[in-house]
């Protein structure tokens, strides 16, 4: 759900100017916790937003209907809080040009997959200590994908709401009372599980893979017990 | 979804309509004002003369009409969702919903249809902090090398055989392939580091200079903008719900 991209001249204006400020504002945070990063930080952000903007391409063979990842766990886990968030901005801008989501909700696409990724790297330090890290980053991921489908819900249900008065408001009301009666839950949250399922499945190869191969790359990895090994990368990296 | 945006990229590099020789920078704000002005416009007839004025651009700059159409409809998920939630069976509030994300779509498939990236990106990473606007370029830029990667990778998976077994095992075995990718990623941006303090990074790639320089086909992105407005203020009201 943090992938459904939501067009432009749908929600009411309140809503997405509302994402757009916070999103700015949360760009501009960002970039003041990144102001140290170097070239080389700045070029290992962009290339994991690249593969991020490339597996939401191809779908992904794994269940009797195809799925496309975001990898938005994994890429917050590796990039820490405030490059992910800024990753998910520049995500959300080019997905936006190639007419995946609108111009006028960049923020709240941002919002909506900026913050579940944010979330999987605090997720991932606590549940390092108790459990391998794998299955830690495994289990940030499930955190970050529900995180960001609640905020899509949250989102929706803003917007329903202060949408204005329509000539069959009573119809809506009870179409309303219909979809919060259980439909939409009994559509939507099997599908939901199922994503989430497959997201953390394939965070759990990448987490072994890279574990194996490169551990240091993984925050608590080898080459010390701070964080990832990219050079230049900003002190938040290292929470 | 990729390869169609492989596909919009040459167009807009190789294209030689008079689209693609007028400045960026017109052509940004026209779609970012025509965005908004069909975001707010509550009746469909405005809408509609949009949408014409849209697509006549998108065909004249010689963008395929199977592109345009693809542009068309892809807001329409999103949109039917929407209506479906609130339906009340008045068809004029359909068309209104359904003709704003529509108009939007194919003006920016105009937009990037005919302005090469880093003409495209130049006055966008302006306005951002350097870490964000540099890493606007660097991104795009890596896309389509990774994709490419993934792509091969995928195949030679299937070719192998190793996308049968259980959910686990294949999903494990997907992680682990895009593992290999991840760790390419990282290697490629140690190289593009390298590249960049060669050719004297600055601490801030600037794309192109001269999308602000106008020229003399920016009177037909003006003549565009003209029918924009002049519809919008004369059929204000036609198909209000």
């Amino acid at each position: 759900m943090s992938h459904l991209h939501i067009p432009d001249g749908v929600l009411p204006p309140l809503v997405w100017i509302a994402g757009l400020l916070l999103a700015l504002a949360g760009v501009l945070v960002s970039a003041a916790f990144t102001r140290g990063a170097g070239p080389q930080r700045i070029a290992f952000q962009s290339a994991l937003g690249g593969l991020m903007l490339a597996v939401m391409a191809i779908p992904v063979p794994i269940t009797a209907f195809d799925y496309c990842m975001t990898l938005a766990g994994p890429v917050g886990i590796l990039l820490g809080p405030a490059s992910t968030f800024q990753v998910s901005f520049v995500v959300t801008v080019i997905l936006a040009l190639m007419g995946q989501g609108g111009f006028t909700v960049i923020g709240l696409n941002t919002l909506v997959l900026g913050l579940g990724a944010m979330s999987a790297r605090p997720v991932y330090g606590v549940l390092a200590r108790r459990m391998k890290r794998p299955h830690a980053v495994a289990l940030s991921t499930a955190f970050s994908q529900l995180l960001s489908s609640a905020l899509w819900i949250a989102v929706l249900a803003a917007s329903v709401k202060l949408s204005p008065a329509t000539a069959a408001d009573e119809e809506v009301h009870h179409t309303l009372r219909w979809l919060q009666g259980g439909a939409l839950v009994a559509l939507l949250a099997p599908l939901l599980l199922v994503a989430v399922a497959v997201e953390s499945l394939l965070a759990l190869g990448l987490a072994h893979f890279l574990d194996r191969v490169r551990p240091d790359l993984l925050p608590g990895g080898a080459s010390g017990a701070s964080g990832a090994a990219v050079p230049g990368e900003a002190p938040e990296a290292r929470s | 979804m990729i390869n169609t945006f492989a596909q919009i990229d040459q167009y807009a590099s190789a294209g030689h309509t008079a689209w693609h020789r007028a400045s960026a920078l017109s052509k940004l704000l026209f779609t970012l004002v025509t965005i908004g002005v069909a975001v707010f416009t509550p009746s469909w007839g405005p809408l509609l003369v949009f949408l014409g004025v849209a697509v006549l651009l998108a065909l004249t700059a010689r963008l395929p009409l199977k592109l345009v159409a693809l542009a068309a409809t892809a807001p329409l998920f999103f949109a039917a969702l929407w209506l479906l939630s609130r339906w009340n069976g008045r068809l004029d509030e359909v068309a209104v919903t359904a003709l704003r994300p529509v108009v939007a779509s194919v003006v920016a498939l105009w937009l990037v249809g005919t302005t090469p990236y880093p003409d495209l990106f130049a006055p966008i990473s302006r306005l951002l902090p350097r870490v964000v606007g540099d890493s606007l370029f660097l991104t795009y830029r890596a896309v389509f090398v990774l994709l490419q990667r993934l792509e091969r990778l995928w195949r030679a998976l299937f070719l192998r055989g190793a996308l049968g077994g259980s959910l686990r095992r294949r999903g494990e075995r997907m992680g682990e392939a895009v593992g290999t990718v991840v760790l390419h990623g990282f290697e490629r941006s140690q190289r593009l580091y390298q590249v960049m303090h060669l050719r004297g990074h600055s601490g801030r790639i600037c794309g192109c200079r001269h999308w602000r320089d106008l020229r003399a086909e920016d009177i037909w992105v003006v003549a565009a903008f003209a029918a924009v407005v002049a519809s919008r203020i004369l059929l204000g009201e036609v198909g209000r719900p």
